[in-house]
C-alpha cells in the first residue's frame, strides 16, 4: 500500500476546475497550492499499480501541466516481494531459459 | 491526538512535497518523521543522464522502504519521475541472477557454478584467444550505465593486460556524434555551462529531443521557466515529429527527416543577412573552418550559404517549415538574452550527427550565445554515466581516460607511466568501433567478447545480422548483468552482478558532476560487483598469459575489500594519476569530498578545497573555471584550452546538408524513426520487470501520421508490419498527428521477436563519430490485421 509525495504543476488559469477534478479522487490529498500553482498532493492506493495509473489519468486532465514525485513509500510491499507474497505479475521465472531464436 | 502509522507516512509524504515548493503545513516535523525509515542514503538515480539525486530510505532490516529526491541538488531540485521512483522493484525482483551460469555451446542450457569455476573460465578463454589469434581477438563492449569504476577498470585490463584497444559500449550508439561536435566545435568534450542556464535563459532551442518522456526531470524545469516567464521566454522545438514536449513549444518546426542541416544553415544564413552575429565575439574567439586543417574566412563562410537561403532551406526541409518561420527563430535564437540549445538522439543517431553537432554550436558561436548566463549549447545524455565512466574513463576505443587520444604516443605514455607498465604496452591503434566489432564477432575474428551492463543482441542496428554472428560458436561471450536478457541468450558465461546502491561507485552526469551512489543495500545471491570480478579475473589471466604486467594491471585493486576500499582505490588512481591537468580535472572529487555534497561536482576540480564550492559551472570563464584561470594566454575573458584545438579557438565549420543514408524511393517509400517512451528505460531488461510500467506501454507501437493511415487504411491498433530491406516486424498502430507525414515512428524498447524495430533499422554511421543512424532508413508498411490481444514479453 504505498504512499507517494507530489507536487503537481497546475495551469493557473485553470486551477480551480482541475482542484474540482482532483476531487473525484478519492486516493488524492491536496496539502495546498502556491502563487505559482504548484499542487503539493499526497497520493495514497493500495498497489503501487494503481498510483501508476492514477498519476497517468491525472497527467491527462486539462490544466495538469506536469507532475513531479518527491517522495515514494513502498510501505509492506518490499517485505511482500521478497517473502514470494507478491509477485510482479508480469515475471516469468527464470525457468524458461531457452536458445535465442536468430530467424 | 496520536496519527497511525499510514498517517505518519502520509505527513512525511506531504512535507517533503511542501518542502520543495516553499510551502509551510501544518503539521510537526517530529510526527512525519515517526515512518519506519531507520537511514536515507544519498545516491543518483540509476536511469536517464538526468543525473537526478535521490534518497533511499532504508528501514531496520536493512531493506528499501522509501525514495525521495534530494532537495539540495541542482540538478533535480527534489523532483523525481515515476520511473526513477519504482527502481526499488528491481533491487527485490525474482528474475535476478543470483549465480554464475555457464555453458560450453550456446545450444546448451545453462548450469550454476561457483565464481571460482566461472572466472577461471573466463580467464582462460580469453587468454586462450590471445595467445592463439592476437590481442585483437579480445574485446570488451560494455555501457553508459556501468559505473566510472567499472568503466576504467576494464578498459585498463582490455588494454594494460590483453593489450588491445577493443574497448567499446553503447554510447557510441548514443553519444558518439555529440563528442566529434563538441571536439571538432569547442575543442573540448562536454558542456561549457549547466542545467542552471535553463531558467537564466529567454529562448530555448529544442531540437532532436523529445525531453518530456526521455528527460522529464529536465523538462520539468524547461516547462516551470516557460509557465513563469510566458511572454518573456521563448521555445522553439524542431523536430519530424510533434511530441510531448513540443505541447510548450511557441514553434514547433517539423520538418522531413534528415534536412535539419539545411535548416540550421540557414538560420545561419539568417543571423549574417541580418546582422544579428557578435562581431566581437567572433574576432575574439572564432574561426572559420572548411576541414580539419582548411581554415576560410567569414566571406567563405556566407558564400557557402548562399544554397541555404531560408527560401531554400523550406524547399528542402518540406513539412511546416517556411522561410518566415527560419527567419523568426533565428531572431529568436540571436536576439535573446541568452539562448540555451538542447538537443539529444534526433541529432547524434544521423549519418552525419557530426555536422548537425556542428551547426548546432555554429549559431552559439555565430551569436556569442556561450559562456555566459542563461546561453549554452547542450547535448543531453541519455545514460547515466555516457560522460562520466566512457567518454571521461577512456571506454572507447579510441580514447584512453583523461580524454587522451589513442592514436598519441605522449599520451599513450602518459597513461602507462601512469600505470607503472612498460612504455609501448598501450597498442598504438584505435580498436575496432562498434559496428566494427561486432562485424569482427560476424567473422570470428574476435574470439572472446566480454560485454558488460547493456544488450546488443537487441540494441544494435540491423540486429539480426549482429545475433548471427554473437551466436557462433567459435566466438565466447561473457555477460555480465542483473537479469536475463537477449544477449545472455547468446552467451556462454553470465556473471550476476550487484546493482545500483548495492556496491559504491561513481556516476558523472550530462553537465560535468560526478557524484558517489554508496553501498547501502545487499545484493542477492551471489551477484558481485563488476570491480571485483574484473581485478578476480585479471589475477587469473595473469597466471595463464604468464606475463607481470597482467597481474600489475590489477594488483593495486587486489584483496580490498568489494564495496567501498576496492571502488575507492580505483577512483583515486583514476583521478589522482589519470586526469590531473587534463580538462576533466577531477583530483578534488575525493570519496570524501563527494560523500559531503549533495549533488556531487562538476569538474574540472583540481583541488578539494574547489570542490567542495562544486567545481565549475561554466567552462572556460575566467574565474569561474580554474583552468580557464591558470591556462589564460590574455586579458581576454574566456580562454578555450580545450585539448583538440592548438589555436584555443572556436571554429565555426563550413558543412553542407546532407540527408539520410538511405532515403525513401519508389519500393521502400515511407522514412522509419525510433525512440523511448517515457516509461521504459532502453531494452526493457528493468522497466519491463515493472508491472506498473509495463502495463502503460506492454509493447511497442507504431506512430503513423493519419493521412499516412487513411493511405494504407490503417486504423488505431491494427496490426501493422514494418519492412525494410534487412527485416520485418509486426505492432499495433497509434494513428495520431505526431509523427510528419511520410513517416512512421516505432518504439524501440520491445524485446518480442516480432516486435524488436532494431531488426528493421540500418546499421550505417557517421564516418566521422561512427555512430549508427537509428533515427532514418527507408521502409514500407502495410495492414496487416485488425486489434489482436498481445502479451508483453520479457526474456527470463
Amino acid at each position: 500500500m504505498p504512499i507517494g509525495g507530489f507536487v503537481i504543476a497546475l495551469d493557473r488559469s485553470i486551477q480551480d476546475e482541475v482542484l474540482t477534478q482532483f476531487a473525484k479522487f478519492s486516493q488524492i490529498e491536496i496539502h495546498g497550492v502556491d502563487e505559482e500553482g504548484n499542487a503539493v498532493a499526497v497520493i495514497d492506493t493500495e498497489t503501487s499499480d494503481e498510483m501508476e495509473q492514477l498519476t497517468r489519468d491525472l497527467q491527462k486532465i486539462d490544466g495538469v501541466l506536469s507532475l513531479g514525485v518527491t517522495y515514494f513509500h513502498a510501505e509492506d510491499e518490499i517485505e511482500k516481494i521478497e517473502s514470494g507474497e507478491l509477485k510482479p505479475t508480469l515475471s516469468f521465472g527464470r525457468k524458461g531459459e531457452k536458445p535465442a531464436n536468430c530467424s | 491526538m496520536s496519527l497511525s502509522r499510514r498517517d505518519f507516512i502520509k505527513n512525511t509524504a506531504a512535507l517533503t512535497a511542501a518542502s520543495y515548493i516553499g510551502m509551510n503545513l501544518p503539521f510537526v516535523a517530529g510526527e512525519a518523521n515517526a515512518a519506519d525509515v531507520a537511514s536515507w542514503h544519498r545516491g543518483t538515480c540509476r536511469l536517464c543522464g538526468t543525473g537526478c539525486r535521490v534518497q533511499l530510505g532504508i528501514n531496520s532490516k536493512g531493506q528499501p522502504v522509501a525514495m525521495r529526491g534530494e532537495p539540495k541538488s541542482r540538478t533535480n531540485f527534489g523532483y523525481l519521475c515515476m520511473k526513477g521512483m519504482m527502481f526499488y522493484k528491481i533491487m527485490n525482483h525474482p528474475d535476478r541472477l543470483t549465480m554464475p551460469l555457464y555453458r560450453e555451446r550456446k545450444d546448451q542450457p545453462f548450469k550454476e557454478i561457483s565464481w571460482d569455476k566461472a572466472l577461471d573460465i573466463a580467464a582462460r578463454k580469453f587468454a586462450e584467444a590471445k595467445q592463439q589469434y592476437g590481442p585483437n581477438s579480445t574485446a570488451y563492449y560494455g555501457s553508459g550505465q556501468c559505473l566510472t569504476e567499472e568503466t576504467y577498470l576494464f578498459q585498463k585490463i582490455m588494454r594494460a593486460a590483453l593489450q588491445t584497444n577493443n574497448v567499446e559500449g553503447n554510447p557510441r550508439l548514443c553519444m558518439a556524434s555529440a563528442v566529434g561536435g563538441y571536439l571538432t566545435s569547442f575543442g573540448a568534450d562536454e558542456p561549457i555551462g549547466s542545467y542552471a542556464n535553463i531558467e537564466k535563459s529567454s529562448c530555448m532551442f529544442l531540437i532532436g529531443s523529445n525531453m518530456a518522456e526521455a528527460h522529464p526531470v529536465i523538462f520539468r524545469r524547461v516547462m516551470r521557466h516557460k509557465m513563469n516567464n510566458k511572454d518573456k521566454v521563448k521555445v522553439i522545438n524542431a523536430d519530424p515529429r510533434f511530441s510531448a514536449t513540443s505541447r510548450i513549444a511557441d514553434m514547433h518546426m517539423q520538418f522531413k527527416p534528415g534536412t535539419d542541416l539545411a535548416m540550421l544553415n540557414a538560420m545561419a544564413y539568417t543571423i549574417i543577412d541580418e546582422k544579428l552575429y557578435d562581431k566581437e565575439f567572433i574576432a575574439d574567439y572564432a574561426v572559420f573552418r572548411k576541414g580539419k586543417k582548411v581554415l576560410v574566412d567569414m566571406e567563405a563562410y556566407w558564400k557557402s550559404l548562399q544554397d541555404y537561403t531560408p527560401e531554400k532551406a523550406a524547399k528542402i526541409c518540406g513539412g511546416n517549415i517556411t522561410a518566415k518561420m527560419i527567419r523568426e527563430a533565428a531572431r529568436m535564437f540571436a536576439k535573446s538574452d541568452g539562448t540555451v540549445s538542447f538537443w539529444c538522439m534526433g541529432i547524434n543517431q544521423r549519418k552525419r550527427g557530426v555536422w548537425a553537432n556542428n551547426l548546432i554550436h555554429n549559431l552559439h558561436i555565430l551569436t556569442g550565445q556561450l559562456c555566459r548566463e542563461g546561453a549554452d549549447s547542450f547535448s543531453l545524455t541519455g545514460q547515466p554515466n555516457a560522460c562520466g565512466g566512457v567518454r571521461e574513463g577512456g571506454g572507447l576505443c579510441h580514447i584512453l581516460p583523461g580524454h587522451r587520444l589513442v592514436v598519441k604516443e605522449k599520451l599513450r605514455n602518459q597513461v602507462e607511466d601512469a600505470w607503472g607498465i612498460p612504455r609501448g604496452r598501450i597498442a598504438p591503434k584505435p580498436g575496432a568501433h562498434t559496428i566494427k566489432m561486432f562485424q569482427q564477432v560476424n567473422s570470428a575474428d574476435i574470439k572472446a567478447i566480454w560485454i558488460n551492463c547493456t544488450s546488443p543482441a537487441q540494441s544494435l542496428p540491423n540486429v539480426d545480422l549482429y545475433r548471427k554472428g554473437m551466436a557462433r560458436e567459435d566466438v565466447f561471450i561473457v555477460t555480465s548483468d542483473i537479469f536475463p536478457t537477449r544477449t545472455t541468450e547468446l552467451s556462454n558465461l553470465v556473471l550476476p552482478t550487484a546493482f545500483h546502491f548495492e556496491k559504491s561507485g561513481v556516476y558523472g552526469c550530462t553537465e560535468r558532476r560526478s557524484q558517489l551512489t554508496p553501498k547501502v543495500v545487499q545484493s542477492p545471491g551471489e551477484a558481485r560487483p563488476e570491480t571485483w570480478i574484473a581485478t578476480e579475473w585479471c589475477a587469473r589471466m595473469a597466471k595463464y598469459l604468464n606475463d607481470p604486467v597482467v597481474l600489475q594491471t590489477v594488483k593495486p585493486f587486489l584483496g580490498k575489500e568489494m564495496y567501498v576500499e576496492q571502488p575507492q582505490a580505483i577512483w583515486d588512481e583514476y583521478t589522482q594519476k589519470l586526469t590531473k591537468g587534463r580538462d576533466n580535472d577531477l583530483r578534488g572529487a575525493s570519496y570524501t569530498v563527494l560523500k559531503q555534497m549533495a549533488d556531487g561536482v562538476q569538474w574540472p576540480a583540481p583541488t578539494e578545497a574547489f570542490a567542495l564550492t562544486g567545481g565549475t559551472v561554466m567552462k572556460f570563464v575566467k574565474g569561474v573555471d580554474p583552468m580557464a584561470t591558470s591556462m589564460s594566454k590574455n586579458e581576454k575573458p574566456f580562454q578555450f584550452y580545450g585539448p583538440a584545438h592548438p589555436d584555443k579557438k572556436l571554429w565555426i565549420w563550413i558543412r553542407p546538408q546532407a540527408g539520410a543514408d538511405e532515403e525513401p524511393d519508389a519500393d521502400w517509400p515511407m522514412y522509419l524513426s525510433t525512440g523511448r517512451v517515457i516509461d521504459h528505460w532502453h531494452t526493457t531488461s528493468m522497466t519491463g520487470r515493472i508491472p506498473e510500467l509495463m502495463r502503460a506501454n506492454p509493447y511497442s507501437f507504431v506512430e503513423i501520421n493519419p493521412k499516412d493511415a487513411m493511405r494504407y487504411g490503417i486504423k488505431p491498433n491494427d496490426m501493422v508490419e514494418i519492412e525494410s530491406r534487412r527485416g520485418k516486424v509486426t505492432m499495433p498502430a497509434k494513428v495520431m498527428e505526431g509523427p510528419i507525414e511520410g513517416m512512421v515512428f516505432a518504439y524501440w524498447h520491445d524485446m518480442h521477436e516480432d516486435r524488436m524495430i532494431n531488426k528493421v533499422v540500418k546499421d550505417s554511421f557517421d564516418p566521422g563519430s561512427k555512430e549508427p543512424e537509428f533515427k532514418i532508413c527507408a521502409c514500407r508498411i502495410k495492414r496487416v490485421s485488425g486489434p489482436k490481444a498481445l502479451k508483453p514479453f520479457i526474456v527470463t
